[in-house]
């Protein structure tokens, strides 16, 4: 798995890449509740591009909601875009999609946490 | 019809190496890498499920996972020496629930039911042994 993350336009992007398994879900939580609280600090949203996430089990499901649960108690604007098939899959099948702001691509997560494309 | 099956201890270590045996199967029988995915959930889940509760107080416990292809279906079978545990007695979660009272786990066997057309939970001979199994090449829901 591979997380890199940049920050633009008072937007911070995680970009997160392979596979979100058992193993993956420690760093992930870490990386996601960092950028958590430096979004919330900066007073920035937070979007996570999914493009190149091939894998996702409910153990790195449940990092997504703990990241959302975080940047909802900071305040911090927060959608995830462009999930591959397998991956929106399990979001439709959890339910994560009613509850975390899922998005098609970049432009619509932008537009979703109030920032223009 | 095409078998492969492997032992493995209760470790979350062994959790790659299955992968890899479940992938190398499912591309040695020429299968969609698209179809794989259900597969590669449920080992997941239901291995780390053993490897966390399965051997809680165990020392020792050892997991069998067992892959048949037959026609155009595949069937994944997980059997273990550990705790006798019937996922599928476990109530379903609320995926109604809003994000605050929605509790963090419970989801894998969930994912698993959904995703496959079969699963069968039966204690045998000291083992738990949970069988799913889907066909492959369905037109998606």
């Amino acid at each position: 798995m591979n997380i890199t993350n940049d920050t633009d336009n008072k937007t911070t992007t995680i970009h997160v890449a392979g596979r979100l398994d058992f193993e993956a879900a420690g760093a992930f939580q870490k990386e996601i509740e960092s950028a958590v609280a430096a979004a919330a600090a900066a007073g920035n949203a937070l979007i996570i591009d999914c493009a190149g996430l091939e894998y996702v089990s409910s153990a790195g499901l449940r990092v997504f909601l703990v990241g959302a649960r975080a940047a909802k108690g900071g305040s911090v604007p927060f959608a995830v875009y462009a999930l591959t098939a397998a991956v929106k899959e399990v979001f439709e099948v959890s339910g994560f999609g009613r509850i975390i702001d899922v998005l098609n691509d970049r432009a619509g997560a932008l537009e979703k946490v109030g920032r223009t494309a | 019809m095409s078998v492969a099956r492997t032992a493995v201890g209760a470790e979350a270590a062994a959790l790659g190496p299955l992968q890899s045996f479940l992938a190398d199967f499912w591309s040695s029988e020429g299968l969609s890498e698209a179809e794989r995915f259900p597969f590669e959930l449920a080992l997941e889940e239901v291995f780390m499920n053993i490897v966390m509760h399965g051997s809680q107080g165990l020392t020792g416990v050892r997991a069998v996972v067992a892959l048949e292809h037959v026609d155009q279906a595949f069937t994944l079978t997980v059997s273990d020496t550990g705790n006798p545990f019937d996922p599928l007695a476990a109530p379903p979660p609320d995926t109604e629930a809003a994000m605050e009272d929605r509790p963090i786990g419970g989801l894998g066997i969930y994912l698993i039911r959904t995703m496959m057309d079969v699963v069968e939970y039966r204690h045998e001979d000291g083992h738990n042994v949970l069988v799913m199994h889907k066909r492959l090449g369905a037109e998606p829901a």
